[in-house]
């Protein structure tokens, strides 16, 4: 199942499987639908969405859409990526997610063919070998944190450019560049010069010039990155439903976990030129399998101790005598009486000397600490034997003062080295 | 400033701060000044222009007298052809140095802001402005004729003209290149754009103003540019020359070249003013 159009050819296998009615759909039909029967389509998207992560992270029956492998780069000396090897399964959300520096954005260039990277094992976009070949015929666009939109072109003529010089006639082009504008909800402001738009609008122009050569691969480095908070939010969602439309594999960089745990099928995590956790959303939220991986997704509470004993799938660890049980995530299980860490998030952690402690939860003993007042929640800090553990709050009719106990599930707490 | 102060200290109903117009440096009399210093500036260059024009069709233009009125002068200016051959050779350079500038401003202007040291490449360009017209002269005089072994005359005037111009040239494609943002290219690149359509498709179109500027000031520049041209000419004439050896010589051709000159003008102020206009009015607003 595919469509050809002229100039470039795009399968849109994927879109079998996610939209109910089965066919392949230009650009401009999937908008209708989506505003015709928006309710239907997100609840089939989000099924989807459960499936891919049970068979994550590939279906070894379709080749990848995307293959790299032992990717590594250097600047001078300084090494921005040790051996990464990534895939993207056809139609995949794969966010790419790590803090400035960890080699993200080299990754994505390389991807893309702007940076040619010190030595590669291999690189394929849909089954095609891209090593080799210029930015230019690689079948993948991006949209780039700054938008790097044409000054001197009109709404339009930004849009149609990847048209353009692939020597679409000029009818032709604007008819789909008027689609892919309608898909961004961009119609009406077609003869706008760049200048006369507000941010979220040249995001929506970055994100229709790359939509509209129909490319195999989208990559979006970090194209939220300038917007405000509320219209950040509203893009996000916006690209999952383009995302789920198009069935398109995007490959987006971010260095907010938000952002990455609300849009992605799979999230990799970097640090430091290499890949330090791959996985689901769940999986990196709640079963991070490093320190830094814990650190990073939010982990507040990281307490050391040493481990006890190990029963799949809990280890059990001994603070200071006092015996808590996690499940564990680590990579190589230390010996027994080894050091070995606690990770627990701080709005997993309830305190007060009434809840029920029964036999899935950890118990502390403590003494109420700081205070913090954050507008939606409050981060309460209680002063353990072990250290500060602090316990995020939402529940505003909860007593805050006067706790002498904290508490957390078994299932909440992680075992890592 | 104290009485703002003051208000915060005693009451939310703040007085309101003084309007800029009333801070120092921004205060009445200093923009009058400004006024009275533009508009004298503005008369001194625009006044002797109209006053030039004027005396092209008085009768006596010596005098100091503009009546009566006469197109006497031009009708000479018809009958004389002896400054035609200087007129098409100046236009002619003109242009000349004008298309060579425009190549070589936009390929090295281009080209410096990538490079490793770019201000001591910009400064090494523009030196050359500091030189006097007549040490390069006098310096290209001997440099064409004993190591280059080139005859003087129009060529010689062309290579003086173009290392005058050059500079000039270059600091105009360089201010419109330096804030050239390559990652417009790079996106470009990543939409499937060849090399070439990359130059043409978007760095020509942004960087076209410093290139058109570039092309002018090379005309310009060449087209009045008479102290190198003394030295380089040989027996050649360009128009400037000719003025001047007309002026200097015979007294009773001033008035004819008081004609061309407003000729000239009258051609070519119209030209620029709706070359710029096209180039910063129009096409900024599409």
């Amino acid at each position: 199942m595919g469509i050809l159009v002229k100039g470039c050819a795009v399968s849109l296998d994927t879109l079998n499987t996610k939209v109910p009615t089965g066919d392949s759909r230009p650009l401009a039909k999937d908008f209708e639908m989506r505003e015709n029967n928006n309710g239907v389509t997100s609840k089939t998207g989000r099924k989807d969405r459960q499936r891919s992560q049970a068979e994550s992270p590939l279906d070894e029956a379709i080749p990848p859409m995307l293959n790299i492998e032992n990717v590594q780069h250097n600047y001078g000396d300084v090494q921005a990526l040790r051996g990464v090897s990534l895939t993207a399964a056809k139609g995949e959300f794969l966010t790419i997610l790590g803090e400035s520096g960890s080699g993200k954005t080299t990754l994505l260039r390389i991807i893309s063919g702007l940076e040619q990277p010190t030595a590669v094992d291999r690189i394929e976009i849909d089954g095609v070998d891209v090593a080799q070949l210029p930015a230019a015929q690689r079948n993948c666009t991006t949209v780039f944190q700054n938008y790097a939109l044409f000054p001197h072109m009109s709404v339009r003529e930004n849009v149609e450019y990847g048209l353009s010089v692939r020597g679409i006639g000029s009818d032709e082009r604007e008819r789909r560049a008027l689609e892919a504008l309608d898909l961004v909800r961009l119609d009406g402001k077609s003869e706008r010069g760049i200048g006369q738009l507000s941010g979220g609008e040249r995001q929506r122009v970055a994100l229709a010039r790359a939509l509209v050569t129909q490319p195999a691969i989208l990559l979006l480095d970090e194209p939220l990155g300038a917007l405000d908070e509320k219209l950040r939010q509203q893009m996000q969602e916006e690209l999952v439903v383009l995302h789920r439309q198009l069935g398109m594999t995007f490959i987006y960089i971010t260095h907010s976990q938000e952002e990455a745990l609300t849009m992605s099928d799979r999230i990799v995590l970097m640090s430091q030129g290499q890949i330090v956790q791959a996985g689901t959303p769940e999986t990196l939220f709640d079963r991070p399998n490093s320190q830094f991986s814990a650190d990073f997704m939010g982990f507040e509470n990281i307490l050391t101790g040493t481990l006890q004993s190990f029963k799949e799938p809990y280890a059990e660890v001994s603070l200071g005598g006092k015996s808590v049980k996690g499940v564990w995530t680590g990579k190589t299980l230390p010996e027994i009486g080894q050091a070995i860490l606690v990770a627990f998030r701080s709005e997993r952690v309830k305190i007060g000397d009434s809840i029920d402690t029964s036999k899935a939860c950890n118990t502390l003993p403590c003494t109420a600490g700081d205070r913090l007042y954050r507008g939606k929640y409050v981060d309460q800090t209680a002063e353990t034997e072990f250290g500060p553990v602090r316990a995020r709050i939402w529940d505003r009719s909860q007593q805050l003062s006067d706790f002498k106990q904290i508490s957390w599930r078994f299932d909440d707490c992680v075992v890592l080295t | 400033m104290s009485d703002v102060q003051v208000s915060i200290g005693k009451t939310a109903l703040a007085v309101p701060a003084r309007p800029i117009s009333n801070r120092l440096g921004f205060s009445p009399a200093w923009q009058q000044l400004a006024k009275w210093c533009g508009v004298v500036a503005l008369f001194l260059t625009y006044a002797p222009l109209v006053w030039l024009a004027l005396m092209s069709v008085s009768e006596k233009p010596l005098s100091g007298m503009p009546f009566p009125l006469s197109f006497e002068h031009y009708r000479a200016l018809a009958e004389e052809p002896r400054w035609v051959d200087p007129f098409l050779s100046s236009v002619l350079i003109g242009l000349l140095v004008a298309l060579v500038c425009v190549v070589i401003a936009t390929a090295v202007g281009r080209a410096i802001p990538n490079s490793r040291r770019p201000g001591a490449l910009v400064l090494f360009a523009v030196i050359p402005l500091f030189v006097p017209g007549m040490a390069m002269g006098a310096a290209l005089f001997i440099f064409l004729r004993t190591v280059l072994d080139l005859k003087l005359g129009y060529w010689a005037v062309f290579i003086g003209h173009l290392v005058w111009a050059l500079p000039f040239s270059l600091l105009m494609v360089l201010v419109i290149a330096v804030r050239f943002d390559y990652r417009l290219l790079e996106a470009a690149e990543d939409l499937g754009a060849s090399a070439w359509r990359r130059f043409w498709d978007i760095e020509f179109p942004i960087l076209r103003p410093g290139i058109i500027g570039a092309g002018l000031f090379g005309f310009l520049l060449s087209f009045n540019e008479i102290l190198r041209s003394t030295f380089l000419r040989g027996t050649d004439a360009t128009m400037p020359v000719w003025n001047w050896t007309m002026a200097a010589s015979q007294q009773s051709q001033v008035p004819i070249i008081f004609s061309l000159a407003t000729i000239v003008l009258l051609v070519t102020l119209p030209l620029l003013g709706g070359f710029f206009w096209l180039l910063f009015v129009r096409l900024e607003r599409s």
